[in-house]
């Protein structure tokens, strides 16, 4: 029985706790008495049979007629599903995609369709890598598929094959890949990793266009947003509803199949790093010492390498599909029941152990700007009810935010990181200022539509993505990290940990109340 | 005394004491720099606020002996069994194996079924001299019942164990459910079973009530019981001899039993023991005398008199007076006979 | 209880779960290898080792009990032997295989709950008493502790035939129990032994004190470590030795806050303790030593350097009370010799003559103290008896880890909760 999460009260017998540090981690002392660890609960149980529960889902949908009945010959079938963002880090073949998008052909080839177009849904992401599509969609279905090209990803700056739906009540542009929104059905494969994923966001934004995203992607929406985790509390969600509603009335036909996975993040040797630190055996200590010791005389670059090939052994805990609203309501559910953690009050110092990867650096860079997104807008929004933080806290990073940039990747964060952060970190002004020309040149185009580049208006999202949290505290400090890169950021470099506490007792004081969250594996917490 | 060796000389630990000191003299600084650094060169220490969950338990009544059940351990066991083990059992207690024609009949069967041998106890030894005493087709297909506390409690008892005597722990008190699912599983697969019924090694020589264990057990799984008594092992090494003596051993087996309808486990049990009993008598006298006290209802009982003290250790010495089996005594030095 | 019959003996054979030294010197050895290291390393490999087996049987003499331990407390002493870090000394005073555990608050099978006086005096032995109405601790001749109907041990916890207070059951003299009023809580009452012990030492500077009284000085005693034995002392001092000031020097925050709480006047880091006392007697500093310093000190460390610093701050011809177990220790004793400074030790305890010339009995000045003071604060944490590893290893960093008494809590321990068949 797995057992649930967990918050530690941290004491003088508390060994110390694991911090990420990049492509690198830290045992970190956190003071005694006044220190609470935030523990993830242990992986769910998996569906043994995940097959037929994919088969039972499609054979009886949630407030819809079952998969097969709705498939009759000469249809037009689109099958979208998520990208290269999703899940963390990369799960162990076969994908969870290409077990859903297999059964979905099945049933389409036993009733005869012919026009089948399967299409990643990345809206402003990077495009995926051919390896990338054949881990996520299988080689038998990239092999049927790709040289037909029926297998394809979304184009958000193709006008041609963007259609354009209305607007919703508050005036959000809608717009949605054409041969999605002129199927006459779109069946949506998702993986719902956390609970900001999946419902309309999948379709509203995944195929969706600047034009649309602009509307809910801003500064305004994102601090409004408490959380992304919480939908109903989330401006975000709200919009993405709205656009939703929009597509159901425009007789777009959506066939949601959302999956749930656990929380199983580490292969065997790295099975330390989920763990609580009391409970690490010898081997667990040893691993932890020969690869910290060994990953300081590693490269970066080769450190990159061998962490992102780490495949999780994550396994599916659900899957539901049919109605968008439906099926999403116990996709939420599952999710909470595998991450929700109670936790009591908010606390004056949150510190977060940033990772080596977050959903925009799959196989890349962890540069400044994500590390940023991934400390403030991420973990920072891993809660229901109120922040982790208290307002006018202090949040402390542990990561070496080196200016580093992939260049085939990340073209716009390096003018982003030069031009814009130089002028401003003001989510707001810099939404004014600079989003439009970022948004609008033709270059960072060029690179989105022909090669593996996010969009040139990702960077502002990855900062607005922060803006709550920037809003919400006082001082964020990095530990370890590059000190000239961290001001840029506008935020406070520190050394050590200790330094870090030092820096941060000027604005909570001399005993501040420390929480840490002990993530990777995710959690959400929910504070009362 | 707190010491039994020779107490006018330094003591063992006294001089272990000062090679530790001046080991110890070396390996501090090392040993301090370690503990500096703490974890994670050492064990972490526990959290105050955190219940440690009990560690499910790997030894005792919860060791799995699956492994020793396979073939390749099989085949181990067997040399072992018919090598070391045969030598040293004839060596030491030079077992006289009676009444084993009680089972031809059941040997000569196709599918020979899996029997409950239930001999009394008095030693270590009694396993060995089973193990080697058992007929085949049984031989090779027995498990041994083995008191989860004593050879079970360490990782490398419980595998010596398991591997050489293909011991299955069992709780001496209770059967507990688990016990006894498990051994209705090895039965269903053709294994037989060796149970002490009285639950440990006898403490003073007379043997001890025996538990319902077996009776159950043969009740549950339609297996019959083979009473067997072994006398002299008690002698040789018996409870508390800190080193075997060579002797003689006798291991006498009864008839395959069975519960009669409407008969309750504790009246088969009490069946079991009385025919063990007179297995015993049998042994120590011979079958016709047996037969008749048995008819008679004067066999001794195997817990010996009702009395205490030292007329029960009295009496037990008399009672190994009359067996064959036990010290194997110095002949007596006899004058050559040269003839008249 | 199991309780299970052997042969026709109407003996009852109780089973009972506990920790055991037995005394194999490899394992002696290993165990003091480790433990500067790893304490858990030392408890896995050394001598001890958890154990379900037979309860010890009762002598055949009247006055004796089955206990069954609710707490029982791991103390320094206890700790040192798992550690393998014993003196010889006690190879002929103690038999093996024991149970360890003094520090017992327990039920006893009259129904009372009684804590343990672990001596194992000449009552329990069935040798005459050295005076009418002694304690276990009386006398001055400890032929005792190797005769009469026992097995050779100083007290419980250290002899193989009554069992220790670390198992699920034990035996006991009459003469060793105590009730426990109702209105003292378990965690008190686990704390009523080390307080005799820490109150013996305590009335033990008496002769120096009632010196400084008659001269009309303030006396002043210093108290070096804040462990249990070191804040009992400090407890006992205030509470039985009139007009003291009482300067502690521990080490550790917390171990501060007590001493400060139990009554102690100053309180400074350990090693600020010379200068500390020299502040309050006034006097100079003459190389290492004060020339003179405090009338009396309690050492409640027992190192080489720590019984060296005492000698160093206490002031000629004054007295220093070793309350700590020291084993072997390298002194240099010319400052003791030139100061005709007093060494003695405060092991155990007995009847003592308090300052105002009564006869009481520690132990009931324990348990008025355990209770007055509110000593179950100095529980810090329990751990079942199968989780002894971590509980050993609490205990040996017990300061550093904000801690003082570790104690084994029986009270749920399946053995001891099962119902008496037979």
């Amino acid at each position: 029985m797995p057992r649930p999460g967990f918050v530690l009260e941290v004491d003088k017998s508390t060994p110390p706790i694991l911090f990420w540090r990049g492509e690198n981690f830290s045992l970190e002392k956190l003071p005694a008495g006044r220190s609470r660890v935030i523990y993830a609960p242990e992986p769910l149980p998996a569906i043994e049979d995940v097959d037929g529960a994919i088969r039972h889902a499609l054979l009886n949908p949630i407030e819809q007629d079952p998969l097969p009945e709705q498939l009759f010959p000469g249809m037009k079938l689109t099958i979208a599903f998520d990208d290269v963002s999703l899940p963390l880090p990369k799960m162990q073949r076969p994908d969870i995609r290409q077990r859903v998008i297999e059964a979905v052909l099945d049933m389409a080839a036993e009733a005869g369709v012919d026009d089948v177009h399967i299409i990643s849904a990345l809206a402003l992401h990077r495009r995926m890598t051919e390896a990338e599509l054949r881990h996520a969609v299988g080689d038998r279905v990239y092999d049927a598929f790709a040289p037909r090209g029926t297998l394809y990803q979304h184009d958000a700056e193709d006008p041609d094959n963007l259609s354009y739906l209305g607007t919703t009540p508050h005036g959000e542009d809608v717009e949605i890949n054409k041969r999605a929104a002129e199927s006459d059905l779109l069946v949506y494969v998702n993986i719902n990793l956390v609970a900001m994923d999946g419902g309309w966001k999948s379709t509203a934004t995944g195929l969706s266009s600047y034009k649309s995203l602009r509307h809910h992607h801003n500064p305004e929406t994102m601090i409004h947003s408490r959380s992304f985790m919480d939908q109903h509390r989330s401006e975000l969600h709200k919009s993405n509803w709205r656009m939703g509603k929009v597509l159901l009335d425009s007789g777009v036909k959506v066939f949601q199949i959302e999956t749930t996975l656990n929380t199983d993040t580490f292969p065997s040797p790295f099975g330390f790093l989920a763990k609580r630190e009391w409970e690490w055996k010898p081997s667990d200590r040893m691993t932890f010492l020969a690869s910290t010791k060994a990953l300081n005389r590693t490269p970066t670059r080769l450190a990159r390498k061998i962490f992102h090939s780490i495949e999780a052994p994550h396994q599916m805990t659900s899957v539901q599909a049919g109605d968008v609203e439906a099926v999403h309501r116990i996709t939420t559910e599952h999710v909470y029941k595998q991450q929700l953690v109670e936790v009591k009050g908010q606390t004056d110092i949150l510190t977060l152990g940033i990772p080596y990867i977050s959903p925009y650096n799959v196989h890349s860079i962890l540069n400044p700007i994500l590390v940023m997104c991934m400390g403030l807008g991420y973990y920072f929004n891993m809660y229901k009810g109120m922040p982790l933080v208290r307002e006018g806290g202090v949040i402390i990073m542990t990561h070496p935010t080196q200016p580093d940039f992939h260049p085939v990747h990340h073209p716009s964060y390096i003018d982003f990181f030069e031009q814009v952060l130089a002028d401003t970190t003001d989510p707001h002004v810099m939404s004014q200022k600079w989003e439009k020309q970022y948004a609008e040149d033709e270059w960072y185009k060029h690179l989105y539509r022909t090669t593996y580049a996010y969009h040139g208006v990702h960077p502002f999202y990855m900062w607005y993505w922060g803006s709550h949290a920037l809003q919400h505290c006082s001082r964020i400090i990095i530990v370890g990290g590059d000190p000239k890169t961290v001001r840029r950021l506008g935020f406070v470099p520190a050394s050590t940990m200790d330094d870090a506490l030092e820096i941060a007792s000027d604005v909570v004081g001399r005993a501040p109340t420390i929480t840490h969250l002990h993530a990777p594996p995710l959690m959400v917490a929910d504070v009362s | 005394m707190a010491r039994d060796d020779a107490p006018w000389k330094p003591s063992n630990l006294a001089k272990a004491a000062r090679i530790g000191e001046l080991v110890e003299r070396i390996t501090h600084p090392i040993a301090k720099r370690t503990y500096r650094k703490g974890f994670p060169y050492l064990p972490p220490t526990i959290p105050l606020g955190v219940e440690v969950p009990e560690d499910k338990p790997t030894l005792g009544a919860d060791y799995d002996t699956d492994w020793a059940r396979r073939s390749s351990a099989k085949f181990v066991r067997k040399g072992l069994v018919n090598g070391p083990i045969r030598l040293a059992v004839r060596g030491l207690a030079s077992p006289k194996v009676y009444g084993v024609d009680r089972l031809h009949d059941l040997a000569q069967l196709k599918d020979p079924p899996p029997l409950i041998f239930t001999p009394n106890h008095h030693s270590h030894l009694d396993t060995a001299v089973m193990a080697v005493a058992v007929p085949e087709p049984w031989r090779s297909k027995l498990v041994v019942a083995a008191a989860a506390d004593y050879f079970f409690d360490k990782r490398w008892k419980a595998t010596m164990a398991a591997l050489a005597l293909n011991a299955i722990p069992i709780d001496r008190e209770v059967t507990g459910r688990k016990s006894s699912d498990m051994i209705k599983e090895l039965i269903d697969d053709g294994w037989s079973l060796m149970i002490y019924p009285e639950g440990g090694r006898s403490p003073d020589g007379w043997g001890q009530d025996f538990k319902g264990g077996a009776a159950y057990l043969s009740a549950r799984t339609g297996a019959a019981v083979v009473p067997v008594f072994i006398d002299g092992t008690g002698a040789l090494f018996g409870k508390g001899m800190k080193r075997p003596k060579i002797g003689t051993t006798k291991v006498v087996f009864g008839a395959p039993m069975r519960a009669l309808e409407d008969e309750n486990t504790r009246r088969f049990s009490a069946r079991i023991e009385a025919e063990v009993a007179e297995l015993g008598d049998e042994s120590l006298t011979d079958f016709w005398t047996a037969r008749q006290r048995s008819a008679r209802n004067e066999s001794t009982k195997l817990t010996g008199p009702e009395y205490t003290g030292w007329r029960r250790q009295w009496a037990l010495s008399e009672r190994r007076e009359m067996g064959t089996a036990g010290l194997r005594r110095r002949q007596k030095r006899r004058w050559p006979d040269i003839g008249n | 209880m199991d309780a299970v019959r052997i042969g026709r003996s109407n003996d009852l054979v109780v089973q009972m779960k506990a920790l055991k030294i037995s005394r194999k010197t490899a394992k002696f050895a290993v165990a003091r290898l480790m433990s500067p290291v790893s304490t858990i390393g030392a408890a896995k490999f050394g001598p001890l080792s958890l154990v379900n087996e037979s309860a010890p049987t009762m002598p055949n003499a009247e006055g004796w009990h089955r206990i069954q331990p609710r707490l029982t407390g791991i103390c320094g002493s206890d700790l040192s032997l798992v550690e393998g870090h014993a003196s010889t000394y006690f190879d002929d005073w103690v038999s093996f295989p024991f149970v360890p555990g003094h520090e017992v608050v327990a039920d006893c099978d009259d129904g009372r709950r009684v804590v343990l006086e672990p001596v194992l005096g000449h009552a329990c032995r069935g040798l005459p008493l050295p005076f009418e109405g002694a304690a276990p601790g009386d006398g001055d001749d400890y032929a005792h502790l190797v005769g009469g109907h026992l097995e050779p041990g100083i007290q419980t916890g250290f002899c193989s035939s009554t069992g220790g207070g670390w198992a699920t059951e034990l035996i006991a003299h009459d003469s060793q129990l105590h009730e426990v009023p109702d209105s003292m809580s378990d965690e008190q009452a686990v704390l009523v032994e080390p307080a005799a012990g820490g109150i013996h030492a305590a009335l033990a500077t008496w002769p120096a004190v009632q010196a400084a009284i008659q001269r009309g000085e303030t006396p002043i005693v210093a108290v070096l470590g804040a462990g249990s034995m070191g804040l009992c002392a400090i407890a006992g001092l205030r509470r039985y030795v009139p007009q003291v000031r009482i300067i502690v020097g521990a080490r550790y925050p917390h171990q501060q806050a007590f001493a400060r709480s139990l009554g102690a006047d100053v309180v400074v880091p350990a090693a600020e303790l010379a200068r500390a006392v020299r502040r309050e007697s006034g006097g100079h500093i003459v190389g290492d030593y004060l020339s003179g310093g405090c009338h009396a000190t309690i050492d409640a460390v027992g190192s080489s350097d720590s019984i060296m610093d005492c000698l160093k701050f206490t002031r000629p011809r004054g007295r220093v009370v070793l309350l700590g177990m020291p084993a072997v220790v390298s002194l240099d004793l010319t400052g003791l010799w030139h100061r005709e400074t007093a060494l003695i030790g405060a092991y155990t305890y007995g009847t003592e003559s308090m300052p105002d010339g009564t006869k009481r009995h520690t132990f009931d000045l324990a348990i008025e103290t355990a209770a007055d003071c509110q000593l179950n604060r100095l529980v810090s944490a329990t751990y079942r008896l199968d989780d002894y590893q971590n509980a050993l290893a609490h205990a040996a960093g017990a300061g550093r880890r904000g801690a003082v008494k570790i104690v084994f809590d029986l009270r749920a321990s399946d053995a001891r909760n099962k119902k008496e068949t037979n």
